[in-house]
């Protein structure tokens, strides 16, 4: 009993050293200091100070253009829902039992979900060449890999009794998957659906800087040529977007998954 | 009705057997519990009569036909004759009543008549009388995850009176309940395949329940 718990001690001892190396090693090679990010702040001072009144002489531009990237969001989110909700069951252990296209199916969800959007950009611009389309194609893959292994992960979470009980009735693995599964994930596919409708409006205004429209090439634009007011306004409008999706989300995730309040 | 024969069954990797040459008859309308201790094996025998659980060797005919040798279709239709109860219910949560209830007509659809949500008018005539013989009748809208306990085994003996079965299988269908509605859940079980001619075979862990509940009882040990 006393070897066993000298035993863990020195256990617990060797982990908390590997941690604090593990940290050491990581902050050393990123020049993480506090010295540094204290040294900046006048820098970040003078630069925000300058952003300052907002520029909003070109704001119908820069609406047209978040509308624009909110558009790519929202298409490039829905397709890849669309794609990843069905190829989701050939990756869940509990549905395929065929283990050659369930490693398939993973492998294609970590390729999509591997490759960042920035990547993916720059792919199908080379593709289809400049502005919102390609955006939406690189949202899309992502989306694909991302919202396929959540949506699996979560398939594989259904309490296999339930499934038992509707096999029990003499149902059919269709109808398995219908009326025992699909309710049971149904939470989980619409939250997961909703934050990366979120996250793609982010990820839109990146893939501006690459060329695939929205208000992501006019933040690179007003950046290079130091229109810190611009910039300002840009930001502006991007926070009050990313609040209005999440508005929008907390709304739908009221009426469709009937959200009961805690006493 | 039911004819089990030489009947063995072990878990893969565990060398253990679970059942060991089971040979059981049961009738036509009987009533028959399975009593015993954790592990015995009640689910598994239970499980293996509609094949949720695939035995390693025996027999087990059902009117005649032996279940363990059928291809996958002709059980799954065997099945939809075939309902059973669980210990925790196993209802989907955040469905309503009626449609649990109404899951216990699948067979008698297409996979595009579910995907699409159609049940026939007889459906949800079948499954509101089934709702109304377990007393929920005014509760069919309710969601599962608002019901208690015993409300949400009633719904589970609706689902499965929805399949107009000719054998229920009960699997310590009032282990989680408490002994005032363990009482009254295999009161109403009972009354009912008496009434319908129903076989009832139910796994329970107490003696003086199984007594007052069944027409035979069928003791099973650990091996």
């Amino acid at each position: 009993m006393l070897k066993k718990i000298k035993q863990n001690k020195y256990k617990g001892l060797l982990i908390g050293i590997l941690i604090i190396i593990i940290y050491y090693w990581a902050i050393k090679g990123t020049n993480t200091s506090p010295v540094n990010f204290v040294k900046g702040l006048p820098f970040m001072y003078d630069f925000i100070s300058r952003m300052f009144p907002p520029d909003f002489s070109k704001l119908g531009l820069f609406l047209l253009k978040a509308i624009e990237t909110l558009q790519m969001a929202i298409v490039g989110s829905t397709i890849g829902a669309l794609i990843a909700l069905p190829l989701s069951f050939l990756a869940a252990r509990n549905i395929m039992h065929n283990k050659f296209i369930y490693h398939i199916t993973r492998t294609f969800f970590d390729i999509c979900r591997g490759i960042n959007e920035i990547v993916w950009g720059l792919i199908f611009v080379s593709m289809v060449g400049l502005g919102p389309f390609p955006g939406v194609l690189a949202l899309a893959a992502h989306v694909t890999g991302a919202l396929g292994r959540y949506f699996s992960e979560a398939i594989e979470s259904v309490n296999p009794e339930t499934i038992r009980a509707i096999i029990s009735t003499g149902a059919n693995k269709l109808q398995v998957i219908i009326r025992g599964i699909i309710p049971e994930v149904k939470p989980s596919f619409i939250n997961y659906s909703l934050y990366y409708l979120e996250n793609n409006f982010r990820a839109a205004t990146v893939l501006g800087l690459v060329g695939a429209g929205g208000i992501g090439m006019e933040l690179l634009t007003s950046m290079k040529l130091f229109k810190n007011q611009e910039v300002l306004t840009i930001l502006i409008i991007m926070v009050l977007m990313v609040l209005l999706i999440d508005r929008f989300s907390a709304f739908i995730r009221k009426k469709v998954l009937k959200l009961e309040k805690i006493e | 009705m039911i004819n089990i024969e030489n009947l063995n069954h072990h878990y893969k990797n565990k060398s253990q057997e679970v059942l060991k040459n089971i040979n059981l008859h049961i009738r036509k309308g009987e009533n028959v519990v399975l009593i015993g201790s954790s592990g015995c094996g009640k689910t598994t025998l239970l499980r293996s009569i509609n094949r949720l659980i695939e035995p390693v060797s025996g027999s087990i005919h059902i009117n005649g036909e032996n279940i363990l040798k059928m291809p996958i279709k002709k059980v799954v239709r065997i099945r939809g004759k075939i309902g059973m109860i669980f210990q925790n219910f196993n209802l989907i949560e955040r469905d309503s009543v009626l449609k649990n209830t109404l899951n216990g007509r699948l067979r008698h659809h297409s996979s595009l008549n579910t995907l699409f949500g159609r049940f026939s008018t007889q459906d949800y005539e079948i499954a509101k009388q089934s709702l109304k013989r377990v007393g929920l009748e005014d509760y069919e809208n309710e969601r599962i995850n608002n019901l208690s306990g015993g409300q949400k085994q009633r719904v589970a003996i609706a689902r499965t009176l929805s399949q107009n079965p000719d054998i229920i299988l009960a699997d310590e269908p009032v282990s989680s309940l408490d002994p005032k509605l363990m009482r009254e859940i295999l009161e109403l079980l009972n009354n009912i395949c008496l009434e319908k001619e129903i076989t009832l075979v139910t796994s329970l862990h107490f003696l003086e329940l199984a007594k007052k509940y069944s027409s035979r009882i069928i003791g099973m040990r650990q091996l």
